[in-house]
């Protein structure tokens, strides 16, 4: 079956059970949003326009305005741009770095392979956001910083998978019978291992998306995450937050739009998961 | 104990030294690595210049890197972790002072999510299939997969400010306990909920998978009830997988506890955190970040220890016994 | 003095068992009409190898179906009472109380997390209610102790990982005698175990076959063994019974074609050199329908009326049994 017939065909499965097919709805909401920001956005987010301050809905202002006098549902929607940019990059740079740490803890000997997993065990075992904070008590808030935090994060648990899932395969007799005829290392396992790992991990950063969402909107929350005048869910709760006695539209508006695309991205990617193979994920 | 045990010990308690020395590493690692003096990281913009040289001084830091290092790890050894720039209160002071909040809020909401995700998730087992098993799967998704600062918003929001029946933020000034306790309805279940779906989810799942089990055939072909199957027998098997699981998801359940102080403006370590951060108060943060993740290493060892209290074969190690 | 004619009739009559299950190529049929009698006080070997539905046909006597079960069709008169037609909550009753079942892998069926003595005494309490806790304990260790197993206290307390296969196994036939069943079914008891350990085991139910009163099913795809503990024997082939009646009988003029095929596969050690003997074929796909006789496309002395109808049942001599339409014809 061709790549694209499979991914049709998985797609079909996932939709055909409640949970997956509402869990796509949103992520497919979420990604127009993000990618289509500026189309989808009614105004400009940034734009102040402070004697209009926390405006009731109207039809100029779909979900009315901040303390800022801001559109909300543009800031809105453009905080669907920020969350997934950050998720991408964050599980980007795991997805890429676990994987080749557990790639390469399948192929080294015992001792060093230890050492690996107890790193990860190490990593995992920390408690991420604490971490976090200690991190942007001394270098500022910032970004990066909550990318880059995100991203080591979430190493180990593309690294384990990709690890366990590459000792499986090199028993492999099909690997068996390239070494033989030659190939190289490197062509082995960009060739060879890669490809064949590659799905499991998928699903598994597709799962991870809410997390990073969530982790990333607590930072932010806090004001320690994304700086300004980039606007995440979390910046917006917090700041529906503080005034939060006078209107509780912008609080409820930005955080029921975190709450349902968490939601949603989690029942999309267990409906995923046990499209391909309900097994994924639950090694531990 | 036999063999096999005594090195998986050792090995968790090896994981657990360096978790926190990583930790210590990281933390010294971080208040190093900034270009620049030293000092003015670690004590801000508001350090007058006689404390800045007290300080210096105290905390070693005109001294070269190694000599930190090591005057840093003695000193946390001792439980000296340093002095609050603010106040000059020493840290180790503050911390105590909001512990216990901390503490008694997390373990109210563990509590809460097992006593109540646990009868949950059986009945979604033994119900399988259910309208209700359908509706609580869902619920559990909802309660995992909404962050948990988010609940504790909505929380506020229905029942502190609509519906008014509970107050609103911060701890008892009166110190009245039936209003402390009333203050910490909705932070501790705020808390909980993620757990709650957590929970249930898993035992639902480990039931199933337990229930499935050839040990539990040979109790139904005794024709033992399904009570006392569910009960003891199945529940006992499932609680393995499931202790498991939640020993990994401790770290969530202290990030959560953090932000869920802030939202109802209660004092504790996250909010020391949080404000130390604010104040560039380094010290603090650095100090309160240690007893975080020692506190948090030492709840992961007790659950890995827990198992051999449930598991025998744990304790025992796999040997057999002696002949046919 | 016991009635003779009651003594006579069979503790359990099982007529024309029909188990069908769901499966992702189709309806399986699992067991395709078995008609079989359980003597009472009699030990009945059923033979068959995998696929043929022996272990069912155990699974059946309990009721204790997999849950992908569509269909339980027949009779199964036990004592006069018929298990297929009883409900749930009836046929709870009768297990535990009047059938008992041994296992085939004895570590799976123990929990490891409890004792042998929690096993065996929340069995006996449910057995006989009321029963106290001390007098359950010393049940369960002469129990113990008339399975062969010498240190009965040591044993109560361990946990089922720090005893050894054969020991597990013993601790599984003491919990099916403490019921005092009238009915013991055995599903493959020696399969799991080493040859060593398999010979005490049946040893041991030779010397059950003094001590314990009831019936004994004995289920097994060894040929030998059945041959020296049982006294009849029923012969399975693809869901169905292909020959029944005293194992003696049955061993010394088999009259089916598919048991005769089986005697001549065990390997005899006399023998010179020459091949060893198989049956040439598969066993039918289950989810194929039932149309003809189920060894017809592996059987050399199958013709066309084999082909065309199932062969029923028929009784072919003293207390025999073949369901083959030319078991006469074929010398």
């Amino acid at each position: 079956m061709s790549v694209l017939a499979s991914l049709m065909s998985t797609l079909r499965t996932v939709c055909s059970t409640l949970t997956g097919a509402v869990g796509f709805a949103i992520v497919l909401v979420v990604m127009v949003c993000a990618i289509f920001a500026p189309w989808v956005a009614t105004h400009n987010p940034d734009a102040l326009d402070v004697m209009n301050r926390f405006a009731a809905p109207s039809g100029a202002h779909w979900l009315g305005t901040d303390h800022l006098g801001r559109d909300l549902f543009s800031r809105m929607v453009h905080g669907a741009s920020v969350a997934m940019q950050i998720a991408i990059l964050a599980i980007g740079m795991a997805l890429t770095l676990g994987t080749t740490l557990g790639i390469l803890a399948a192929y080294l000997p015992a001792r060093s392979e230890r050492f690996v997993l107890i790193l990860f065990d190490v990593i995992s075992s920390f408690p991420s956001l604490v971490l976090a904070l200690a991190v942007v008590a001394v270098l500022g808030p910032s970004t990066g910083i909550v990318v880059v935090i995100v991203a080591v994060t979430l190493v180990p648990h593309f690294g384990r998978v990709a690890r366990s899932q590459t000792l499986t395969l090199k028993n492999a007799p099909f690997l068996e019978a390239e070494r033989i005829l030659g190939a190289s290392w490197p062509r082995l396992v960009f060739f060879h291992v890669l490809p064949n790992i590659l799905g499991p991990l998928v699903i598994l950063a597709s799962m991870d998306i809410p997390v990073v969402i969530t982790i990333e909107a607590g930072l932010s929350f806090l004001g320690l995450g994304v700086r300004p005048p980039l606007a995440s869910w979390g910046t917006l709760i917090q700041d529906g937050y503080q005034y939060i006695s006078q209107t509780w539209l912008p609080v409820v508006v930005s955080s029921v739009a975190l709450g349902l695309a968490t939601l949603g991205f989690t029942l999309f990617g267990e409906a995923l998961r046990d499209a391909v193979d309900p097994r994924i994920g639950r090694e531990h | 104990m036999q063999a096999d045990t005594a090195r998986y010990l050792a090995s968790r308690l090896v994981t657990t030294a360096l978790i926190v020395f990583g930790a210590m590493l990281l933390l010294f690692t971080l208040s190093s690595i900034v270009p620049g003096d030293p000092a003015a990281i670690l004590l801000g913009p508001q350090a007058t210049p006689e404390y800045s040289k007290r300080m210096i001084s105290e905390m070693g830091l005109d001294q070269p890197i190694h000599i930190r290092l090591w005057r840093f790890f003695a000193n946390v050894a001792s439980g000296n972790l340093g002095i609050d720039i603010v106040s000059g209160r020493p840290v180790w002071g503050m911390i105590t002072a909001v512990l216990p909040y901390t503490i008694v809020l997390t373990f109210s909401a563990i509590f809460l999510a097992v006593i109540t995700g646990i009868p949950l998730g059986i009945f979604a087992a033994t119900h399988r299939g259910s309208v209700m098993d359908s509706i609580l799967a869902f619920i559990s998704v909802a309660f995992i997969a909404v962050p948990g600062f988010v609940i504790a918003i909505f929380l506020l929001l229905i029942f502190a400010i609509w519906l008014n029946w509970l107050p609103v933020l911060g701890t008892s000034r009166s110190g009245d306990w039936l209003d402390e306790f009333r203050r910490m309805i909705l932070p501790t279940v705020a808390l909980s909920l993620g757990w709650v779906g957590f929970i249930a989810r898993l035992v639902r799942t480990s039931m199933l998978e337990v229930m499935g089990e050839n040990y539990i055939r040979t109790s139904r072909a005794y024709g033992l009830s399904e009570r006392l199957i569910t009960y003891k027998y199945a529940l006992k098997n499932a609680c393995i997988p499931t202790i498991t699981i939640l020993g990994l998801g401790i770290g969530r359940l202290l990030g959560g506890a953090v932000l869920i102080e802030i939202v109802f403006a209660r004092p504790g370590l996250g909010r020391l955190i949080y404000d130390a951060i604010s104040e560039r108060n380094y010290p603090v943060v650095q100090g309160a970040v240690l007893v975080v993740v020692v506190v948090f290493v030492l709840v992961n060892l007790m659950v890995d220890l827990s198992y051999s209290a449930i598991d025998p074969r744990i304790r025992h190690g796999s040997s057999g016994g002696g002949a046919a | 003095m016991a009635d003779p004619v009651a003594l006579a009739s069979p503790l359990v009559r099982i007529r024309d068992l029909k188990l069908e299950a769901a499966t992702q190529r189709g309806t399986a049929h699992i067991l395709r009409g078995v008609s079989l009698d359980i003597g009472r006080g009699r030990i009945l070997g059923v033979v068959g190898e995998s696929g043929s539905g022996k272990s069912s046909l155990a699974s059946c006597l309990l009721r204790l179906l997999p849950a992908n079960m569509t269909r339980l069709e027949g009779s199964m008169v036990f004592d006069g009472t018929d298990l297929v037609q009883l409900d749930e909550a009836s046929m709870t009753l009768w297990r535990g109380r009047r059938i008992a079942m041994i296992f085939q892998d004895p570590m799976t069926a123990l929990n490891p997390l409890f004792t042998v003595s929690t096993h065996l005494v929340d069995v006996l309490k449910r057995r006989y209610p009321g029963i106290s806790r001390d007098d359950a304990r010393s049940r369960a260790r002469a129990a113990l102790t008339s399975v062969g197993i010498a240190d009965p206290d040591l044993r109560l307390a361990a946990y089922p990982h720090q005893l050894s296969g054969g020991m597990r196994q013993r601790v599984m036939i003491a919990m099916a005698l403490l019921v005092e069943p009238d009915l013991l079914v055995a599903d493959e008891p020696t399969t799991a175990l080493d040859a060593t350990v398999e010979a005490q085991i049946v040893d041991l139910f030779e010397s059950l076959r003094q001590k314990f009163a009831g019936s004994i099913v004995f289920i097994s795809h060894h040929l030998g063994l059945v041959a020296q503990l049982c006294d009849d024997l029923c012969v399975m082939y693809g869901g169905t019974v292909v020959e029944t009646g005293p194992v003696a009988e049955v061993l010394a003029r088999p009259q089916h074609p598919y048991t005769r095929a089986l005697l001549a596969c065990e390997i005899d050690s006399d023998a010179q050199g020459g091949r060893l003997v198989s049956i040439p074929g598969e066993v039918q796909d289950p989810v194929a329908p039932h149309v003809a006789c189920v060894f017809a496309p592996r059987c050399q002395h199958a013709d066309t009326r084999c082909r065309a109808g199932v062969p029923p049942l028929q009784d072919s001599g003293a207390q025999r049994r073949v369901a083959c339409l030319r078991h006469g014809e074929i010398g």
